[in-house]
């Protein structure tokens, strides 16, 4: 595999026809779901290719930056868009994103792990935002849940003299958990069940398999500081807004 | 501050809530003074706001105007967290943290050894064995009575009670009412409780205070407040009981 372009891609359609007609034949109807799922991910493949190739000519800090919260924005929009009736909540999961993928970012560079060049930093950008939402994600909604959910546990630790921290230590933990989830069974599984991205993509341009893993252990410690980062301060940031300053359980309510 | 004396007094505490555009009140302007050794009924009608006054006067929740003094000092000189262990709160649905008895004892008191615990469980009428249980296999009564022994475990000198006997049979409810005569009186606490049963707040004797629609319309001795009231809203709710 050296050179691709679109013929090839043309060709692995007729794996999709092959998937098309079979299930087509044992009425399995999803049909009209793959239709849609090739031409999206064609559209979408293809525009990013473009603009990535644009990227990475321009190479610039401005435009990585721009990149950059560009996706945070997006990722925040996405991460929030479910606990509607917490009112800032886009911007408390904007917030703990950044400071989660751009605090990161800048120990790598500081570091020299990673050269700031946009062909290196915007896939690892793309890594740190994606983690960073997912965690933001379910940490948030955990927290909102579990918080409005047992009023009464929390009241209770409140009214036999406990602080706020005290009072929802249990559940901010719970929270934590569930936005951590997902990279420590990533952490479990890699490598056994699955190759991760980063690695099966360098050893299918011919790189040494010892040397892709070394890089994606590099990867995954990255991710798990980010992802760290994002649900301490997700936590911090809404676990506040339940309680007023003196220590008196007030669920936060967009009216 | 005066020793041993313990003295708690609202005035004019007033919260209100906003909810869909309309203003509620559900405590409207009280003022009273509570002295330590008394227990104090505190009626009326479903709705009234005698859990919302509970919940003021230990500040779970914030008036939005008059003040509470506690020991003739403004309750917010002290922080929230030493206030509420002086003024101790059994909610009206008592929640226990999944554990132990013993456990749920020593989250409200860390220091407490086996024998206080004991102690504390005797006080509310449960043998020593159960310190050890897990508090999903209690009854209701028994949840209630842990939370009695659990709020009494940070030694508070004036006691909120949200209906504490609603789940407790009449044998364990003379118990518990026994239980708030005696340490009200023997350490000089406040006892303010809320009941809906106007026998019990006559069977505890001291003050009642009748609350209707936030305002406290009538209060003195419970036999004259239940059994003879004064005001207009009291005979209506002697009415409304005994109908
Ligand atoms: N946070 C709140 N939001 C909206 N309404 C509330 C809130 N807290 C209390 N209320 C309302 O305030 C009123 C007074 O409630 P409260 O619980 O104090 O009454 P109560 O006298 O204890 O009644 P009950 O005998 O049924 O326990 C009720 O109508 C209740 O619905
Ligand atoms: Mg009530």
């Amino acid at each position: 595999m050296t050179e691709i372009g679109f013929v090839d891609v043309a060709i692995s359609l007729s794996l999709v026809a092959v998937a098309f007609v079979v299930s087509r034949f044992w009425k399995v109807p999803v049909q009209k779901e793959m239709s849609l799922g090739v031409v999206r991910a064609f559209v979408q493949l293809v525009a990013v290719g473009y603009a990535l190739e644009k990227i990475f000519a321009i190479d610039q800090i401005w435009l990585i930056a721009l990149v950059m919260l560009v996706m945070l924005a997006v990722g925040a929009r996405e991460a929030s868009v479910r606990t509607k009736k917490l009112s800032g909540a886009f911007w408390l999961a904007f917030s703990s994103m950044t400071t989660g993928s751009v605090l990161t970012l800048a120990i790598m560079l500081a570091t020299g792990l990673f050269e700031l060049k946009a062909v290196i930093i915007i896939p690892l950008i793309g890594m740190l935002v994606s983690n960073s939402m997912n965690a933001a994600t379910h940490t948030i909604n955990r927290l909102y849940e579990n918080l409005t959910d047992n009023r009464l546990a929390v009241e209770t630790a409140l009214a036999l003299g406990k602080n706020w921290r005290e009072a929802s230590q249990r559940f901010r933990r719970q929270a934590a958990t569930a936005g951590m989830v997902s990279i420590f069974n990533f952490m479990k599984t890699v490598g056994i069940v699955a190759l991760p991205g980063a690695m099966t993509g360098m050893i299918l341009a011919g790189k040494d398999p010892l040397e892709a893993a070394l890089f994606q252990l590099i990867i995954g410690y990255m991710l798990l500081s980010a992802v760290t980062l994002t649900v301490v301060m997700v936590l911090e940031l809404t676990v506040r807004r339940f309680f007023t300053p003196h220590d008196q359980f007030r669920p936060p309510v967009r009216l | 501050m005066t020793e041993g004396h313990t003295t708690l007094s609202l005035s004019h505490l007033t919260r209100a809530i906003t909810a869909n555009g309309t203003r509620r009140v559900l405590v409207d302007d009280i003022s009273y003074s509570f002295a330590c050794g008394t227990v104090y009924s505190v009626v009326g009608p479903s709705g009234a706001g005698k859990s919302s006054l509970l919940r003021l006067i230990n500040r779970l929740d914030e008036p939005d105007s008059g003040e509470v003094r506690y020991n003739d000092r403004d309750y917010r000189e002290l922080s929230p967290q030493e206030l509420r262990r002086h003024i101790g709160y059994l909610f009206q649905t008592p929640y226990l943290f999944p554990g132990t008895v013993s456990e749920n004892l020593r989250f409200a008191e860390a220091s407490l050894t086996d024998s206080q615990i004991a102690g504390l469980l005797d006080q509310v009428g449960l043998e020593p064995g159960v310190a050890s249980a897990d508090v999903d296999t209690l009854s209701g009564g028994e949840k209630q009575r842990i939370a009695m022994a659990r709020l009494l475990a940070t030694q508070p000198s004036v006691i909120l009670l949200d209906e504490p006997t609603s789940s407790l049979d009449p044998t364990s409810t003379r118990g518990i009412e026994k239980l708030i005569k005696r340490i009200a009186e023997e350490r000089c606490l406040v006892a303010i409780m809320v009941t809906h049963e106007p026998e019990q707040a006559v069977r505890l004797g001291g003050e009642t205070l009748l609350l209707v629609k936030g305002r406290l319309v009538e209060h003195g001795p419970s036999e004259q407040v239940l059994n003879d009231p004064q005001s207009d809203e009291g005979r209506r709710y002697k009415g409304m009981e005994l109908s």
